[in-house]
């Protein structure tokens, strides 16, 4: 595959991920925000096989594989267990409204695009919007987890977050080396399990969500 | 051929084609959706049916309407086929076309007969006095203050590089002037396909089966209209419907013939006939398989398009 072709191949996904990226932020319901999330990450497993192909970079392949995996399988399976386990209900609440969320997340693009021309001499492998919108996933990620009242949800924009880092990473080089991939991974598996066990705590010892856990008691 | 006469004729041949085919996709629609539904439905021609049935019928009107409001169907099927006359739908001759009269192919135009023929729906509906009409019409133009705008933003998304908001130019384009698509093409798609809900009055949007729900946004207007004047807002709603599918085509997959042989006239014709099936399915499709939003919750669902085609706007400017 030549680099031009995939170039034109990140693009597209990198508009898919913008997609599910606002979907998520829309989403009023869990689970959706969930599969949502799943469905972004088959993106960027793709994006990966992609640049694999176009780069003959086996370490690519394993890390698409690794995200196809870990991030498409076991972290929703893990998300939505922990949901089925609480039998908390699925609605999302918002700490701010969702329309106005949608704005800021069409100004962080804007600032994306902004941040990413005054880094003009780094030297992209993939040229063209990839660095910005992989800058403006990662925020938008941060925002989801800024608005979003309950834990759940804010994990989800932590992965999603971590999508966008992922995509940056492999405008900017091709993709961070295979160690630290599998380091990243790791961490956000390890981070999953504790924040799903620190979730099933606190819901047992106070039978409430983390939003409320907002006033020190002596 | 006589240059005067191809002015007239293709504009004319393709309205004459949108507005014949109009009640067909909505009945290949419902059928589809029947279908889906494991119900058999009713035949594809059943629209059509349905109109003769109205055009057949007398016209009941309230008493507290005016003469204005037996005008307004004739008005708004006027708008409506008047907008039908700019969409490129199988022959579209680029730069070329600018020596034709006719379709004159303005996008904004378009946006422009479609704010003008609802704005005369909701007039006619207030105008009824009845509380369906008013709650419908409020609700409508609710909903079109966040259509439209997404509208005029795709619309700005493909013009920023076809430079030009003339449609002739923008379905006549060969493949390599717009470049391949990218990014940007793809948020405007999927921007447009949400306002296609929207701007059709389908299901997350608005229920089109229903007469007797409060939810109702299009066919609460309609409720005091009968005979005739009905069966010209119905046939206009079919035409708003395929004018919207052929303008869809024509932004994003516009393969027209470009020259008025027969084989590129075929070609275009088979390519408008398949997408139109497609997007048909696709309506079907997410009708089918959604339920009908809150009224309140529709403005986050729409913000989404307003969203992505704001996006798009901004991959092509920055």
């Amino acid at each position: 595959m030549s680099l031009d072709l995939a170039a034109h191949l990140i693009d597209i996904i990198g508009a898919f991920l913008l997609i599910t990226m606002i979907v998520i932020l829309e989403a009023g319901d869990l689970y959706r925000a969930i599969y949502t999330m799943a469905v972004q990450s088959v993106f960027i497993a793709l994006a990966g096989a992609v640049l694999g192909a176009a780069t003959h970079n086996t370490d690519l392949w394993v890390i698409a594989g690794l995200t196809l995996v870990v991030k498409v399988f076991v972290l929703p399976w893990l998300l939505l267990r922990v949901i089925h386990r609480m039998r908390i209900h699925h609605k999302i609440e918002p700490l701010i409204p969702v329309t106005a969320t949608l704005a800021i997340a069409a100004a962080i693009v804007m600032l994306a695009f902004y941040l990413s021309s005054s880094l003009v001499s780094l030297k992209q492998v993939i040229t063209g919007n990839a660095l910005p919108i992989g800058i403006a996933l990662m925020l938008i990620g941060i925002l989801v987890m800024m608005s979003r009242r309950t834990a759940l949800m804010q994990m989800v924009g932590l992965f999603a977050s971590e999508n966008g880092i992922f995509f940056t990473a492999m405008a900017i080089s091709q993709g961070m080396p295979l160690i630290i991939e599998i380091g990243v991974t790791l961490d956000v598996i390890l981070g999953a399990l504790v924040m799903g066990v620190i979730i099933l705590r606190v819901k047992s010892s106070i039978g409430s969500d983390i939003a409320d856990l907002d006033q020190l008691k002596g | 051929m006589d240059p005067t006469l191809t002015r007239w004729i293709w504009p004319l041949v393709q309205t004459a084609l949108l507005v014949l085919l109009g009640p067909l996709v909505t009945g290949l629609i419902q059928k589809m959706k029947a279908r889906l539904q494991c119900r058999r439905g009713a035949g594809i021609l059943q629209p059509y049916r349905d109109l003769l049935k109205l055009l057949r019928k007398g016209t009941v009107q309230s008493d507290t309407s005016g003469s204005f409001f037996r005008v307004v169907p004739v008005l708004v099927l006027g708008a409506t086929c008047a907008a039908a006359t700019l969409v490129p739908v199988f022959f579209a001759p680029g730069t070329a076309g600018y020596a034709s009269l006719l379709p004159l192919g303005d996008a904004l135009l378009l946006a422009g007969w479609f704010a003008l023929a609802r704005f005369l729906t909701a007039i006619a509906a207030l105008d009824a006095g009845g509380a369906f009409g008013g709650m419908g019409a409020s609700r409508e133009m609710t909903v079109a203050t966040l259509v439209e705008p997404a509208l005029i933003l795709v619309i700005f998304s493909v013009a920023i590089v076809a430079g030009t908001t003339d449609l002739r130019v923008i379905a006549g384009h060969p493949v390599g002037m717009r470049g391949s698509f990218g990014a940007a093409d793809l948020l405007a798609l999927f921007a447009m396909l949400i306002l296609l809900l929207a701007e059709t009055g389908r299901i997350p949007v608005d229920n089109p089966d229903t007469h007797l729900e409060l939810t109702m946004l299009h066919e609460g207007m309609l409720l005091e209209h009968s005979g005739p004047g009905l069966g010209c807002l119905v046939l206009a709603h079919h035409i708003k419907q395929i004018v919207l599918i052929a303008f869809v085509q024509a932004l994003f997959f516009p393969w027209k013939a470009a020259t008025a042989t027969s084989h590129a006239l075929i070609m275009g014709l088979g390519a408008f006939l398949l997408g139109t099936l497609a997007l048909s399915v696709f309506l079907a499709i997410v009708e089918s398989s959604y339920a009908k939003l809150r009224f309140f919750n529709l403005p986050q669902f729409l913000s989404i398009s307003l969203l992505s085609s704001f996006l798009a706007v901004a991959l092509r400017l920055l």
